[in-house]
């Protein structure tokens, strides 16, 4: 710290003023927090398992987009979460708050043991969705089944720049807290609330296109221990569940009408499965080729690039960034080391991820191709968000209530 | 075999068996998962906030334009035991002003959130009003070009949203701001 003035000698009896640093009670909000997202997400699942009744779910709703959303405002969410795993799990010097740790964890306990109670409405986004979801249109198969496969990639790069210690691209692009903090970038906010104004439409496009932590919510939901039914009556295959999931996560019945051998259709999809590894190796190397490119996303190889570029053809006005690295003395050599290693990190990475994405759609694929006779509806408990619309929409439910 | 040829097993017996098995295999990996995670967890070291490091701050005024809130939450702080309380302070004054008073011309401050008041001759005491600043770090940049750079920037924890990916910190040129633990949430010079 330079010196070029002395401290002056004070002869009229003249105090130093005491500075105020306010330090947050961040402990106790976490806490709070946790306890909040514990609550809620066991009310919902009470609600959804054992009552079938969906009010409770709409009041979570409401608390949620109040508490998590406008009051807390966003910051650390489960979906954010992800990354701050992923990052702990691959750098050493980044410890992770317990607590963005839980929640991370809880919502996937939750899911193991009843579904996705927490997409259901604890989650705010999923919550702000739900509440201005008024009319159903259903999209068309293709559709869904071709957005469905984004949030698996768009987690795996949300993977990729938070192991590299880049980026945390899932909450840059976050589209729904500029509106709870009614402030942020012009461009997301415009983006979330396009997505809201869908949403009015069809349900949730947020959760279903976009968010990779309902994916892997997902993936826990379809083994869960307790699983969300619509009736405790028999299925009377009338339909009206199946027009009322705003998800599209309840299948009608289906004949299967090409009669197949149950060993044959086994033959068939193992015929299928050699493909699966030649699907992971293209990913595995498009993305190992292209690491290169990723690897921009980092703020130290762009700074190298800007180095490299002002070396060779010196600026007349450098950048910031320049400025800084040059007025810090730094020696380029170091930034280079340090550079090589990042890109490395990108290269095994992106291959790692490439693979998974291949894997991905493969699976994807192969599932399209599994057709399953369903003598009634059916919910597929991977897409469904235990908003409970279909309870009272079940005639059998309906009948329940008036004998009683 | 035999006993398999015997007794076909029923396809939906087995898709049970399955189930179960991936329940408690997924069970599994959460709980080694968060086991794992938690020994990388420690309450009081775990990096959740963001403070600048006045040693590689650069002032370049973007804690002003690219923070989420409207009003920064980086304002300048004023390390009282490291000021040389001058009349002529680089950070009050704009460089080469003609006059030393205290028309708006004159002052580096675009918000007027800098106060001086006379202590005995010849110091003044300068004093940042919190609510003005905008954290745009033009005293601070002067305080460190002519001064002892009492004047510098930090993020004022309690109006903090504590983002995630915290914008600043991202457009910061120098990497300057960085994730800190609860004991070390403010950088301060004194």
């Amino acid at each position: 710290m330079q010196n070029r003035f002395p401290k002056p000698d004070f002869e009229s009896g003249y105090l130093y003023p005491e500075p105020h640093y306010p330090i947050p009670h961040e402990a106790l909000w976490s806490y709070i927090d946790v306890g909040v997202l514990l609550l809620l997400m066991s009310f919902v699942a009470w609600a959804i398992i054992k009552k079938q009744v969906r009010w409770p779910v709409t009041l979570t709703s409401v608390l949620s987009v109040a508490y998590f959303g406008f009051f807390r405002q966003g910051c650390v969410c489960s979906i954010g979460a992800i990354q701050n795993v992923a990052l702990a799990w691959t750098t050493p010097s980044y410890s992770l708050p317990l607590y963005v740790l839980l929640f991370f964890l809880l919502p996937v306990l939750f899911a193991l043991f009843w579904g996705r109670v927490f997409c259901a409405g604890v989650c705010p986004f999923g919550a702000l969705q739900d509440l201005v979801h008024v009319k159903n249109y259903k999209l068309s198969k293709a559709v869904t089944g071709a957005l469905s496969t984004f949030p698996w990639i768009y987690l795996g790069f949300a993977l990729l720049f938070a192991v590299t210690n880049s980026q945390f691209i899932l909450c840059r692009f976050d589209p729904f807290v500029g509106i709870f903090r009614l402030g942020g970038e012009g461009a997301l906010i415009l983006f979330g609330v396009l997505l809201l104004f869908f949403s009015i439409f069809t349900g949730r496009p947020f959760c279903r296109f976009i968010c990779p932590y309902g994916a892997i919510l997902g993936l826990f939901s379809q083994i869960s221990f307790r699983k969300i039914s619509i009736t405790k009556q028999e299925c009377i295959n009338c339909q009206l569940c199946h027009n009322a999931c705003p998800v599209d996560a309840i299948r009608p019945p289906y004949v299967n009408k090409v009669k197949e051998r149950r060993a044959a259709g086994v033959h068939r999809i193992l015929r299928y499965m050699i493909f699966t590894p030649v699907i992971i190796i293209a990913g595995s190397t498009v993305m190992y080729v292209l690491s290169d490119k990723f690897s921009k996303a980092n703020k130290e190889v762009q700074l190298y690039e800007a180095v490299m570029q002002n070396e060779a053809r010196p600026q007349e006005v450098q950048s910031l960034e320049l400025q800084a690295f040059y007025g810090q003395g730094r020696a380029k050599e170091e930034l280079w080391t340090e550079v090589e290693v990042i890109k490395k990190e990108f290269r095994i990475w992106s291959g790692i991820i490439g693979a998974f994405i291949g894997l991905i759609i493969s699976l994807t694929l192969i599932n399209l191709s599994a057709k399953r006779t369903r003598k009634s509806y059916e919910i597929d408990h991977a897409k469904c968000v235990c908003c409970g619309r279909c309870f009272s929409y079940c005639p059998q439910n309906q009948k329940n209530i008036i004998s009683v | 075999m035999r006993s398999y040829h015997q007794k076909p097993t029923n396809p939906l017996e087995r898709r049970k068996f399955l189930i179960n098995g991936a329940r408690w295999l997924a069970g599994g990996i959460v709980l080694a998962l968060s086991g794992f995670s938690y020994r990388k967890s420690t309450a009081k070291g775990s990096l959740h906030f963001w403070q600048i490091d006045p040693s590689l701050c650069t002032f370049c005024g973007r804690c002003q334009t690219d923070c989420v809130l409207s009003v920064s939450a980086v304002k300048c702080v004023h390390a009282v035991k490291v000021c040389g309380y001058c009349d002529l302070c680089g950070g009050y004054y704009r460089a080469n002003v003609k006059e030393l008073n205290t028309a708006a011309e004159n002052l580096t401050c675009p918000t007027g959130a800098i106060q001086r008041k006379y202590v005995e001759d010849p110091y003044f005491e300068y004093t940042i009003r919190e609510e003005l600043c905008n954290g745009c770090g033009k005293c601070a940049k002067g305080c460190n070009s002519f001064g002892n750079g009492s004047l510098y920037l930090q993020i004022k924890q309690d109006l903090c949203k504590k983002c995630n990916e915290c914008r600043i910190a991202r457009a910061c040129p120098s990497n300057a701001i960085r994730r800190v633990p609860i004991s070390k949430v403010y950088d301060l010079k004194e």
